[in-house]
């Protein structure tokens, strides 16, 4: 198969999975009895109930409702969100972007750290920084965010009183206008570099304690994948060559290292937006996990379901894009197993 | 090493199964001795027996809560303590809860969640892979595109809008976890059935006579038993870390003696400088999902000869 017939198999495959998750979120919903429960009161008439129920399009059989949740999400109608008292659909962009920056900025966190630490590994195997890195890796990928989260939170803001919570300091947040939603670039748009200043110093810790699980993933993979290039031919015949083991390296070895180290981004990726949930709980971060979480424990389907499918189409398309980066980097991948 | 019982075996003229039996036992001597000889699994199996053991001797350690003991007991004379308490020798929370108390049943209490998801779902998994595998055609296509669905869905996102719809409660969790994580177990048994579906000796058992169920049972679920325990190793910590996110979120009964409960219930109390309650679970559940990850990246590197030296 060749590239064009393997990605023209993946977006034909895409809206099918895209369905099959909307089918899985719908029915979801619908097994803890159906939503109409908020809507209703004990003092109404069985005929005003039947009103209510015909307004939401609950008299129908259960696929024509289906059918309406589609037909609204295609015309910008997610529903109402309790928690937030206002549709989701206005909230939702705010939230994402919030989310957004944090993730983002985690991910370089895990990326820079995630490219060193397995570089300085793999260039040293079976040493020490070796092992220290194995012990890094492994206790990233087994911490409980929450819990490593609360203990910075401990040390930093509690004991030491140097780290804040939450986003941003409320009146510096009100002195700029917000075009993006994305703090940081927002103030650098407002040309304030008080704001640029307050943005960061928010968005320091979460992203570490974020960063650091996604750390372990990419580190993982880095070191496995340097390992396997320095054991090839022309690590041998650039070390022959006289170059210095550092530019060895550097230039070769970890620039084909990185190649399948792109697999991971996938993984780092969904596991970034799945921490942004306790993460925003613990800093008090207004994005979409938050959000989330709440509307899980007060019964907001609307949010809940938005959020599922939203999460769901990002998480899949990220993985479709890593995919074919990938294939078309590395030509030895056999498509279409 | 392993032909060494089958010499013996034969010498002692021991019949046939007996000495197949000899065989595989020297296999899994074999395996455990590459086990042990990896200082971090074997960092990895004293935690679990640890942790196994004060799981089966929590009665003993502190005495149980009447009626329920899962459920935390209150002692509203001494909240707030702090470590070395007499009595609470690790503090108590806001609401006077023995933190040691829950770090010792919480134990039982992850036990339990891991066993029962990681049992069903490779129970689950297994049969849905196998059937997918052994099949093949449209069943094979449909399953697996069921499985590509579910697997579109963050783990924890699904699990946790299972358990919301599903109401807050620690059984809740169970089921959802169940719901989510099989499809790993599908995906692993069907390509492993796929592939050794294609050996010689699956032919020559079929060319014999011997019926489909005998084939299956003797030829290939045997060999496809390794990628599955080693992913269901993974997943005894795995669980457990996602379980807790979910509790500590507050999809468990509040007052349940379980760990992510107890970090939350201690996160009150960190403004005020009372560190205890939230930290002690917290430090159970990283060393349980550690130690599960060491050994099963253990296993994983004993079962796999062609990684030695990592």
């Amino acid at each position: 198969m060749n590239l064009r017939d393997y990605i023209l198999r993946r977006l034909v495959v895409l809206p099918i999975l895209i369905i099959g998750v909307s089918i899985v979120v719908f029915t979801l919903t619908r097994v803890g009895g159906s939503p109409i429960g908020i809507y209703l009161s004990h003092e109404m008439s069985p005929s005003e109930v039947a009103e209510i129920k015909a307004r939401f399009n609950m008299d129908k059989p259960v696929w024509t409702q289906y059918l309406y949740w589609i037909r609204g999400i295609f015309q910008g109608d997610f529903g109402w969100s309790g928690v937030a008292a206002a549709p989701v659909s206005d909230v939702f962009p705010i939230k994402l972007a919030a989310t957004m920056e944090l993730a983002f900025c985690a991910g370089l966190v895990a990326l820079f750290l995630g490219i060193t630490l397995g570089t300085y590994a793999g260039a040293r195997r079976n040493r020490l920084p070796d092992h220290i890195t194995r012990i890094i890796a492994v206790s990233g990928a087994s911490m409980p965010q929450f819990w490593f989260g609360i203990i910075l939170l401990i040390i930093f803001w509690a004991n030491l009183g140097i780290a804040p919570i939450g986003r941003s300091d409320a009146t510096i947040f009100a002195s700029i206008g917000h075009p993006t939603g994305l703090y940081t670039i927002d103030s650098i748009i407002a040309g304030s570099p008080k704001a640029l200043w307050d943005a960061i110093w928010h968005l320091i810790l979460p992203a570490l304690t974020l960063g650091f699980g996604a750390t372990a993933i990419i580190a993982r993979m880095m070191r496995s994948a340097l390992v396997e290039e320095l054991q090839q031919d022309y690590v041998d015949a650039a070390r022959a060559k006289g170059l210095a083991e550092r530019i060895v390296i550097k230039r070769h070895a970890r620039r084909n290292a990185l190649v399948p180290t792109v697999t991971v981004i996938g993984l780092t990726f969904g596991f970034l937006l799945q921490g942004t949930i306790t993460i925003e709980i613990i800093y008090r971060w207004p994005g979409l996990g938050r959000w989330m979480a709440d509307s899980v424990l007060r019964g907001d389907q609307a949010t809940l379901m938005t959020y599922v499918l939203f999460t769901s189409i990002l998480f899949l398309m990220v993985n479709l894009i890593v995919d074919v980066v990938y294939a078309n980097l590395d030509r030895r991948v056999t498509l279409g197993k | 090493m392993s032909n060494r019982p089958q010499a013996q075996a034969e010498s002692a003229g021991l019949n046939k199964t007996e000495s197949a039996f000899r065989v595989r036992f020297g296999r899994i001597l074999g395996l455990f001795r590459r086990l042990v000889s990896n200082p971090t699994t074997v960092l990895g199996l004293v935690i679990i027996g640890l942790m196994l053991g004060m799981a089966i001797f929590a009665p003993w350690i502190t005495k149980p809560n009447v009626p329920d003991p899962y459920q935390m007991p209150r002692d509203w004379g001494a909240v707030r303590m702090p470590p070395g308490t007499p009595g609470h020798w690790l503090g108590t929370t806001n609401e006077g809860g023995d933190v040691l108390y829950g770090i010792v049943w919480g134990s039982r209490t992850s036990l339990q969640l891991s066993l029962i998801v990681v049992g069903s779902t490779m129970v689950i998994g297994t049969i849905v892979g196998s059937i997918a595998g052994l099949l093949g055609g449209w069943v094979d296509e449909l399953l697996m595109r069921i499985v590509d669905v579910f697997l579109s869905i963050p783990e924890l996102i699904f699990a946790l809008a299972i358990a919301a719809v599903l109401g807050p409660s620690f059984a809740n969790i169970i089921f959802a976890l169940s719901v989510v994580l099989w499809v790993k177990y599908a995906r692993i048994m069907r390509a492993q059935v796929m592939q050794i579906k294609a050996n010689d000796y699956v032919d020559a058992a079929r060319v014999i006579g011997d019926s489909k169920l005998n084939i299956y049972l003797r030829d290939i679920l045997p060999n496809a038993v390794t990628p599955v325990t080693v992913q269901a190793t993974l997943d005894m910590g795995n669980v457990v870390l996602i379980g807790a996110t979910l509790s500590f979120i507050g999809l468990s009964e509040a007052g349940i003696a379980e760990w992510g409960v107890l970090v939350s219930e201690g996160q009150a109390g960190i403004a005020s400088g009372r560190w205890w309650a939230s930290t002690f679970p917290g430090v159970l559940i990283f060393l349980w999902a550690m130690a599960f990850n060491l050994v099963g990246d253990g296993l994983r590197d004993a079962l796999d000869p062609r990684t030695e030296g990592r």
